[in-house]
């Protein structure tokens, strides 16, 4: 990636986050426009619940809104900045919903509406993207988060390590094993498939 | 992503694709590398859980969700001093919570003490112990000169 470039989507979302600061709305729905998608995802399959994820994500701008003052360009990216916020969040999100669950509040089996699950099984392409959500959600909390961080928020290894409170050598391993895992899983999917009478 | 879906973010994000946000950078910079031949094991999965992870969602819904919650808050905070509402009114509100119970504490145990002084002065000089201890010794400065 060009670094010139890249910069300058950095400092598109810095330029926001200083209007923010200052107190315009449109530049936080700008913000959203821009993030909303990716961090929804993010959250919505790290959680394994879209509604939690929606109600994770309102909480991730309001925060943004109140503390855009906070936000230092010199220390992060926005992007870093915005991932670590959502990850925190749903942490926080997760046990309360464990404790929500242990008092029998809560159902906590979790569920990402699929817009559209019937078709989904009528062809190869689509079943493979169901293994990988599949895989993904078997995959042990921290290393879901560092795929998730790396191919949804885009974000490089030192990244990841800043959002997840890690060092970059651990961040490296994380998401190793978890590629690791997802691939075993897709191979065994794949193996079990060829296995099936036709 | 399809064409369309990449000029409908052309427009809105400008042409520098690199400049766009995650993750339609991830989608667009994929569809231009479409056709280019294959890339490292690493940025195919990525690419493939990207395809698996996203989902349907309205960002302007999302947009007026979030400006009602702040400005729901701001109306709410409009009826408390915010300084109340700040982690140092909080800790000032409890700071001056704990002096007040500690000089209500200390008011009480005072009282106490005088009952008890009281009451062991009865004790000393033989004096008939009542309800109400202390009253009955001032009352009787004759039983005291009996000492």
């Amino acid at each position: 990636m060009p670094a010139a470039v890249s910069h300058e989507g950095a400092r598109g979302d810095d330029e926001l986050l200083a209007r923010i600061a200052a107190g315009s709305q449109g530049a936080l729905s700008e913000l959203i426009a821009r993030h909303g998608r990716g961090l929804r995802a993010f959250a919505a399959r790290y959680l394994g619940n879209a509604g939690d994820a929606e109600d994770v994500v309102q909480e991730v701008f309001v925060t943004v809104w109140k503390q855009a003052a906070r936000f230092d360009p010199a220390r992060a990216r926005a992007s870093t900045w915005l991932y670590r916020i959502t990850a925190n969040r749903c942490i926080d999100q997760r046990r309360r919903r464990a404790l929500r669950g242990f008092v029998g509040l809560d159902d906590i089996s979790d569920h990402v509406a699929s817009p559209d699950a019937d078709a989904e099984a009528t062809t190869a392409a689509r079943q493979e993207l169901a293994i990988v959500r599949e895989g993904l959600s078997r995959l042990p909390e921290r290393q879901r988060m560092a795929v998730l961080l790396r191919a949804v928020g885009d974000l490089d290894v030192v990244a990841i390590a800043e959002v997840m409170g890690a060092s970059p050598g651990s961040a490296e391993q994380l998401l190793v094993r978890g590629r690791r895992a997802l691939r075993d899983h897709m191979a065994m999917a794949a193996a079990g498939r060829e296995r099936k009478p036709t | 992503m399809t064409r369309d879906e990449f000029e409908r973010h052309r427009r809105r994000f400008g042409d520098a694709v690199e400049s766009w946000p995650a993750p339609f950078r991830q989608q667009a910079l994929a569809l231009m590398a479409a056709g280019a031949g294959p890339d490292d094991d690493d940025a195919a999965l990525d690419r493939l859980v990207l395809e698996a992870t996203l989902i349907e969602g309205d960002d302007q819904a999302l947009a007026r969700t979030v400006l009602a919650r702040i400005d729901g808050a701001s109306a709410r905070s409009s009826f408390l001093p915010r300084f109340l509402l700040a982690p140092a009114g909080l800790a000032a509100c409890s700071a001056a919570l704990l002096v007040a119970a500690t000089l209500a504490g200390y008011q009480a145990a005072g009282l106490q003490d005088d009952l008890q002084d009281s009451e062991l002065l009865a004790l000393a000089s033989g004096a008939r112990l009542t309800g109400n201890g202390g009253a009955d010794i001032a009352a009787d400065p004759a039983e005291e000169g009996s000492l």
